[in-house]
């Protein structure tokens, strides 16, 4: 910890630490608080929903014909859907199945898209060039239309969906960690972890791997934004979770029959599949200039 | 082209290849693994075990699964992909009916990224860190949070309200019927056909589906030529262009862009793939008629080989532009050429 110490002639140097320093860029720029905050908002609306949504029951298959389509208002703030369902209360319990589909893709993607570019990176040889190899095949396979396909030929579902999803993304973080990996198994210090007889497996896990811990994050995080948009394009096509569950892109699927008129069946949605890829993606710039990585 | 540049062409195509292997294989084990025989599925609950028994022989069910796979994949070589399960015609008839469609709306979107991503990166470096410059950024966050469904809802919204009598839907007006052009491009043909006013009512139509699939792309574009004119703006040949007194107007035009244009073109390769992708939602919303819309309808109803068809094209897509994207590169960076690689 620095200490406020006066400036004298005579002060000693601060030097402060690299976390201490990275913590200090990140606060001095508005826009990654900003970005923190909006995904600490989002945060605390999937984990409270159902003790700050002013209509918690509306989430699941309530019917309210008399107040169908009711305009924004004080009793609702963002409108009522085609069954007078509070469209408000929708958008926040939306966030609990984006923020699912985002944990449950990157727990699988992350882990072994980094496990992959680690190996190549530092084995090198004919795992670097199998690994390298296949990543650079799956990179170029069309996401959309693979997450299509698999879902809808197995089943079209939230877990299916993940499935698919997960199957692509791992791609992106393979690159990364492999690209930081192979230049730091470069480096001197993991020569002398080897002649010092660490085994692969520490040098794997606890040389490389924090060196690797800047991208990784920073590449997460912007991809929580993309797999938020990504799920609720899925749903709005109607392959992602059923009704009445409420997701932010199946709703803006619903809304978009009562366009014009009732434009606030598309607003409340967009509003929040908005609100939570914005943070998500001021957040993961600010990380970006925090660490001062390239992803 | 010498011989640097074939031969990066030439591991770049062997790429490729290996794409459209994979591709194919993962397609087709999820295309067998799945619960429910196709045989039956092309002829409905009402046909006896007997006729399916023979639809399946016909249809090549019956081999070993590395047979039926290398079948699968001399068949799509040959670009045959058998006959739709649920209209009975041949798959690769129908999607060739309906590619020139997906086609110009992909040709008119990627022409719209160059053209605005291009020059409002140039103008972001420009005048970087003032106004113009955080503006630009803005909207390119905009851009890149916007979902393309939501673009292009809004952008329909928007010329419904506003524009009374700008069509949105289709690709031209119904009076016109769908003249047939030798390209089945609707802009091209009209010229070609001496009929402008099918030109002027197609490019009316393809405006705003172009712009929503387009928008994500010119953000990215934006973004990436910024920091790449930045970056290159700081290397000494730049500065010593500037100390010999070279104009800043030609500085940027003639060096600089030529320099950091390899980046966003890189970058376009990969959007390429999601281009594909969201095609299907803004073909959606716009009625559009095209090769996505289509294979929306036949991944809906589960017709098998019409998935296949749409997979593998959609892969063969986005291996073509790279390529397409790869030569532009190896024509622009001199770097490519001499090392023959990366």
């Amino acid at each position: 910890m620095a200490t406020a110490e006066p400036h004298g002639a005579d002060a000693p140097v601060q030097i402060l630490s690299a976390r201490r320093m990275a913590w200090l860029r990140f606060r001095s720029n508005p826009v990654a608080v900003i970005g923190a905050l909006m995904v600490l908002s989002v945060l605390f609306c999937v984990a409270f929903a159902p003790w700050i949504t002013p209509y918690p029951a509306h989430s699941g298959n309530v019917l309210d014909f008399a107040n169908r389509h009711a305009a924004p208002s004080a009793d609702h703030w963002l409108g009522t859907d085609k069954v007078g369902r509070d469209i408000f209360t929708r958008v926040i319990y939306g966030f609990r199945i984006s923020l699912l589909l985002v944990v449950g893709v990157l727990g699988v993607a992350v882990p072994v898209g980094a496990a992959l570019g680690l190996a190549a990176g530092y084995f090198g040889g004919r795992t670097e060039f199998a690994i390298t190899g296949f990543t650079n095949v799956m990179l170029a396979i069309p996401p959309l239309v693979m997450a299509l396909a698999v879902g809808n030929i197995l089943n079209p579902n939230l877990i299916n969906a993940m499935i698919a999803i997960a199957l692509l993304w791992w791609t992106w973080h393979a690159r990364l960690v492999y690209r930081v990996a192979k230049s730091v198994a470069a480096e001197d210090f993991i020569e002398a972890a080897r002649l010092a007889g660490a085994s692969h497996w520490h040098i794997l896990t606890r040389e490389i791997l924090p060196n690797c811990v800047a991208v990784i994050s920073v590449k997460t995080t912007l991809d929580a934004a993309f797999i938020i948009l990504f799920g609720a394009t899925l749903s709005f096509l109607g392959l992602g979770v059923r009704p009445p569950t409420p997701d932010l892109g199946s709703m803006v699927a619903d809304g978009r029959q009562f366009l014009p008129e009732m434009w606030w069946g598309v607003l409340g949605p967009a509003l929040g599949i908005f609100y939570a890829t914005l943070g998500f993606n001021l957040l993961g710039d600010g990380l970006r200039d925090m660490f001062d990585v390239e992803v | 082209m010498n011989a640097g540049l074939i031969e990066f062409l030439l591991r770049r195509a062997v790429g490729f290849v290996s794409v459209l292997l994979v591709l194919s294989l993962m397609i087709f084990v999820l295309a067998r693994v799945v619960p429910g025989d196709p045989a039956r599925m092309a002829l409905g609950p009402a046909a006896s075990q007997d006729q399916v028994d023979r639809m399946r022989a016909q249809m090549g069910l019956d081999e070993p699964l590395p047979v039926q796979y290398v079948n699968f994949l001399g068949g799509a070589v040959r670009g045959d992909f058998g006959t739709s399960l649920i209209s009975g015609r041949d798959v690769t008839t129908e999607v060739l009916g309906l590619l020139p469609a997906t086609l110009e709306l992909v040709l008119a979107t990627l022409a719209l990224m160059l053209l605005f991503g291009v020059p409002l990166g140039v103008l972001a470096a420009r005048y970087r860190n003032r106004w113009a410059d955080t503006v630009l950024r803005l909207v390119s966050l905009v851009g890149v949070t916007m979902p393309a469904f939501l673009a292009a809802i809004l952008l329909q919204l928007f010329a419904a309200y506003f524009l009374m009598d700008w069509p949105i839907l289709g690709r031209l007006d119904r009076s016109m019927g769908m003249p047939a052009g030798p390209t089945g491009l609707l802009t091209i043909d009209g010229l070609l056909l001496g009929r402008p006013d099918v030109t002027l009512s197609a490019l009316q139509h393809l405006a705003f589906p172009a712009l929503a699939l387009s928008l994500s792309g010119i953000a990215q574009i934006m973004r990436i030529t910024r920091s790449a004119m930045i970056e290159h703006q700081r290397r000494d040949h730049v500065q010593t262009l500037r100390s010999f007194g070279v104009p800043g107007r030609v500085v940027t035009f003639r060096y600089l862009l030529k320099l950091s244009s390899v980046a966003p073109l890189t970058i376009m390769g990969l959007e390429f793939a999601s281009l594909i992708g969201n095609a299907f939602v803004v073909e959606m919303v716009f009625a559009w008629g095209g090769f996505a819309s289509y294979g929306l309808e036949s991944i809906l109803q589960k017709d098998l080989n019409a998935i296949m068809a749409v997979v593998m094209l959609s892969g063969l897509f986005f291996v073509v532009a790279n390529l397409a994207i790869d030569v532009l590169i190896g024509l622009i960076d001199p770097r490519l050429r001499m090392k023959g690689g990366r």
